[in-house]
């Protein structure tokens, strides 16, 4: 099942078809202009199949990045070497005035004496043929996109993926470091044999990315006469194993919640948003799900429609109970800190979490992806894994992070910063927890942000096809933990390199 | 307009070739330092710039370029030799034999190269037929190989058949029985390092009509080799795809190109109970003529992890002696290839190397537009023009000749006294990683 199968999201099955009129009418209400609500996705029948397919455009950048690299020109010497060709080619124009670069840097009629900066790919064609003539340097400029996690080649590719909704796709070999801190300590495995592999990408079979999220009773309950008698399995399936975290409030200005809403739902997964935001912008829908703080308490009692899921910031047994009790077959997710002992609170009935990571994957000294190891082995070795969603956020900027976040144990991730740079955010230093975190981003219309940020989950998902198809597999929720389909660089350094190398 | 007997076409070819070659020669004698924007942490500018040099002069640079590792931090770039002390060094005048046998089994033809590496696939239609012909011709001359790559023979190779190895990949492009019955080595490439599990991908533009028509396709569409091969999904059906090569060419050797899964020792084990003579480990870090990023930085292993797990597996199955295991994607220096085959490879595969020795500079746009604007990775009928394949043939003859120079000093300071004594002997070896490097996707 789907978001768009509009599933009973209760318990209680006699109230299933109620629940699916309800969700059926469900719009988002968004403070939109009218002709912006009309680029909302239809919502699909609940009763007909529909295959997943979200349609991607190129959605132009508002803020024009600075040129990859610097082009200078010593104008003197490139008139003087002209002009000695012309004598030597004994005024041959043709051969004398023509240029080195097959990308258009020199193609204004003027040639090197202005350079077309934005048009250079850093071939090196024209400094190697002319080197006193033409240099090209990287640009400094680059290199203040981003910080320190989010490194300016990370924007780059991000903005690329939210600018075409395409996998980025270049030529060459593998140009970093070998393997690397965190996340690039991991590779994910491929088979040489296996089917559905590249041809599901290419849509002839199919793989499907969708996941569930909720409450999963180990088996089923009956009573004396063979009726049900215990609590049926309470999910909510999105199309993507990703959700959109929060946003950071601290510039108003732009309309971000609204923007995650309408993307979420365009895409067919979920958005977290503070409770305050919603009632603000009248959000409602089966794609939003309210975050409820201790602080934001008093709101509840604003909420007026009954959420799918809603988040509680923070473990407050009484307020879950109260969560639990007002708002019967919604999903309570609690939301702590990735190093929480997840099963203390699993005995005390929490059943889905949101474990979360600063910005750039830490909780203290920890990676995020030795944290999620931790928590999804407790619950392994607990017997508990299958009856409990394990969300996770907090360092996933890139679109490889998703898959090795599941490998690692989450059955979904949340993106933050990625969001916020395919909107083109300005970082202001070091942006690495919500409370200290500086952003700007660019005036926007709220159409801009959703393509934006649906040319982004394309992407990514599409990229996820192909680490699911090298590895054979058919659905995402089967890479949940499946630590044989991975390799750790330590795990491997220490077996070829460890005792006889050192 | 005609002059001097040449189109204009012709002389601005020739101009730019000429400005290329002088480029080449200078940038590496550090006139001009290194150019600011070249290399990256695989590649270094040192490393493009040296083997620039060597492709001119045959011998390793003595002006201060590092023309041994990179700066990746991991992998062969932390790798070192123990040598022996100096007195216990093999002489000058002493031969130090560096030919690998390419069949290790009792039966079947037996060929030796002279050196322990040779030229990997590269498909007709990635790059050039001026391309293939340096390769052909310098493999010619060298007495090694050179392979075809998935796209088929041009008929211009033909006279250097006896040292072109025909690949047959998952879109069997270009597969024709004359050009099997040709080769005195096939290839099946199950996969390709760079994009484990992806197939292949020649993009709409590169696909033009000569490259079609080889292809037996329609020009300026976009061809896919699918993955896997669609009749093989065990050891039983990859026997099967051995045989049916055997039967068509009983005199030719097997190579069977894989990457690095999890499972990769399984993997050559089974090739090897197929039938193989040669298994060919392609490493993560491999090149490529276009691959999504996401899958040159995270799938499968790099190939210095790679071959000590196969060389210990194939050791402790009995059958190590039996097989010819060749390493490729990520060797870039004759360093490289002594490592490589100290960690229990028998030899390695140079591609992307060979590429930079004709004057690629690295700058992954061989995808974009119309191709490598180097005239390398292109099928464009005016930049495949600026390389002459005599020009490349004799480019890279000089960049082997300074390969195979080092790989005997590598040798002489080891004490052996042939690359055979080297292969799995990781005591000469030690290891040191570089930590706190973070990775990166692109560090341009």
């Amino acid at each position: 099942m789907t978001m768009s199968d509009s599933i009973p999201l209760v318990n209680d099955v006699e109230q299933a078809p109620a629940a699916e009129a309800a969700i059926e009418e469900q719009t988002l209400s968004l403070n939109d202009p009218p002709g912006q609500l009309t680029q909302q996705a239809p919502h699909p029948s609940p009763t007909t199949y529909h295959r997943y397919q979200i349609e991607t455009g190129e959605v132009p950048d508002i803020v024009p990045l600075p040129p990859k690299f610097r082009v200078k020109v010593k104008k003197h010497r490139l008139v003087g070497m002209v002009l000695k060709e012309l004598i030597t080619l004994k005024g041959d124009i043709p051969v004398a005035l023509s240029r080195p670069c097959v990308y258009g840097v020199f193609s204004r009629p003027v040639g090197g004496l202005a350079p077309r900066e934005e048009l250079c790919v850093g071939c090196l064609r024209c400094t190697i043929q002319y080197p006193g003539v033409v240099q090209i340097f990287p640009n400094p400029m680059r290199q203040y996109l981003g910080d320190s996690f989010v490194k300016p080649d990370y924007v780059e590719t991000i903005l690329y993926e939210a600018r075409t909704g395409r996998v980025p796709v270049r030529g060459a070999g593998y140009r970093g470091v070998f393997g690397g801190e965190g996340w690039d300590g991991l590779w994910t495995d491929m088979s040489e044999i296996v089917r559905p592999t590249r041809d599901g990408i290419h849509g002839r079979e199919f793989i499907s990315t969708v996941v569930d999220i909720g409450e999963k009773p180990a088996f089923l309950r009956f009573d004396e006469q063979g009726e049900l008698a215990g609590p049926l399995p309470a999910v909510i399936s999105t199309q993507v194993p990703f959700l959109f975290d929060t946003p950071l409030d601290n510039d108003r200005s732009t309309p971000l919640v609204p923007v995650f809403a309408r993307a979420a739902r365009q895409v067919e997964t979920l958005t977290m948003a503070p409770i305050a935001s919603i009632i603000t912008h009248s959000l409602e829908g089966p794609h939003v799900v309210p975050v409820i703080a201790a602080e934001t308490w008093n709101l509840l009692e604003q909420l007026s429609w009954q959420p799918h899921m809603i988040v509680l910031e923070g473990w407050d047994r009484e307020h879950f109970d109260i969560l639990r009790q007002r708002f019967p077959g919604c999903i309570v997710c609690v939301r702590v800190p990735m190093d929480t002992n997840v099963l203390e609170l699993v005995q005390q009935g929490v059943r889905v979490f949101h474990l979360t990571a600063n910005y750039h994957g830490y909780v203290g000294d920890r990676f995020i992806m030795d944290l999620i190891l931790q928590a999804h082995q407790s619950l392994v070795d607990a017997g508990m894994r299958e009856e409990v969603t394990l969300i996770g956020g907090g360092g996933v900027v890139l679109a490889e992070h998703v898959p090795k976040a599941i490998i690692c144990g989450l059955d979904a991730v949340t993106l933050d910063v990625a969001l916020a740079v395919a909107l083109q955010a300005g970082f202001h230093g070091e942006c690495v927890n919500r409370k200290t975190a500086s952003f700007s981003f660019p005036r926007m219309d709220i159409g801009w942000g959703v393509k934006r940020i649906t040319n982004l989950a394309v992407s990514w998902r599409d990229q996820l096809l192909e680490i699911l198809g090298t590895m054979g597999l058919r659905e995402v929720r089967r890479l949940r933990g499946e630590l044989g389909r991975c390799m750790f660089q330590r795990d491997l350094e220490r077996e070829v390199f460890g005792e006889e190398l050192k | 307009m005609k002059l001097n007997g040449k189109t204009t076409e012709e002389r601005i070819i020739e101009k730019h070739q000429e400005a290329l070659h002088h480029g080449f020669h200078t940038w590496p004698s550090l006139v001009f330092d290194r150019p600011s924007a070249l290399g990256d942490a695989r590649w270094t500018s040192d490393l493009i710039l040296s083997t620039w040099m060597q492709a001119e002069t045959g011998k390793p640079p003595d002006n201060g370029l590092e023309y041994r590792i990179g700066r990746s931090g991991g992998g062969f770039d932390a790798l070192a030799f123990k040598y022996l002390p100096r007195e216990q060094w093999i002489p000058e005048q002493e031969v130090v034999d560096t030919s690998i046998p390419l069949n290790r089994r009792p039966y079947d033809r037996h060929i030796s190269i002279p050196i322990p590496w040779y030229g990997g696939g590269m498909s007709y239609g990635s790059v050039g037929e001026q391309i293939m012909l340096s390769r052909a011709k310098a493999a010619r001359q060298l007495g090694t190989f050179t392979s075809s790559g998935e796209g088929g023979y041009p008929e211009s190779l033909a006279p250097y058949a006896e040292h072109v190895i025909t690949q047959v990949a998952t879109g069997m492009f270009g597969v024709r029985e004359e050009t099997i019955l040709r080769a005195p080595i096939i290839e099946f490439k199950y996969a390709q390092g760079a994009k484990p599990g992806l197939g292949g991908h020649l993009l709409g533009d590169k696909s033009t009509t000569a490259v079609a028509k080889m292809r037996e396709s329609v020009p300026w569409v976009s061809l896919f080799s699918p993955f896997p091969f669609h009749s093989v999904y065990s050891v039983e059906d990859h026997k099967k795809h051995i045989d049916w090569m055997k039967t068509i060419h009983p005199d030719a050797l097997l190579a069977v190109k894989v990457s690095t899964p999890v499972d990769v020792d399984m993997v050559a084990m089974g090739s090897y109970f197929a039938g193989a003579h040669i298994i060919q480990i392609d490493g993560g870090y491999g090149g490529t003529g276009a691959a999504p990023e996401i899958a040159k930085k995270n799938i499968a292993m790099p190939i210095e992890l790679a071959i000590p797990k196969v060389h210990r597996f194939l050791l402790s199955e009995g059958v190590r002696d039996e097989v010819v295991l060749i390493a490729g994607g990520g060797i870039r220096t004759a360093d490289d290839i002594a490592k490589a085959i100290a960690l229990g490879a028998d030899g390695c595969i140079l591609g992307t190397a060979e590429l930079v020795a004709l004057g690629c500079t690295r700058c992954s746009n061989c995808e974009r537009g119309r191709g490598c604007p180097f005239g390398l990775t292109t099928t464009d009928p005016q930049l495949s023009q600026l390389v002459d394949s005599d020009w490349g043939a004799e480019r890279l003859c000089r960049f082997y000749t300074s390969l195979q120079r080092q790989l005997r000093t590598i040798l002489r300071h080891l004490g052996l006294r042939s690359v055979l004594e080297l292969r799995g002997r990781t005591d000469v070896l030690s290891y040191s990683r570089r930590d706190g490097q973070h990775g990166s996707r692109a560090t341009h």
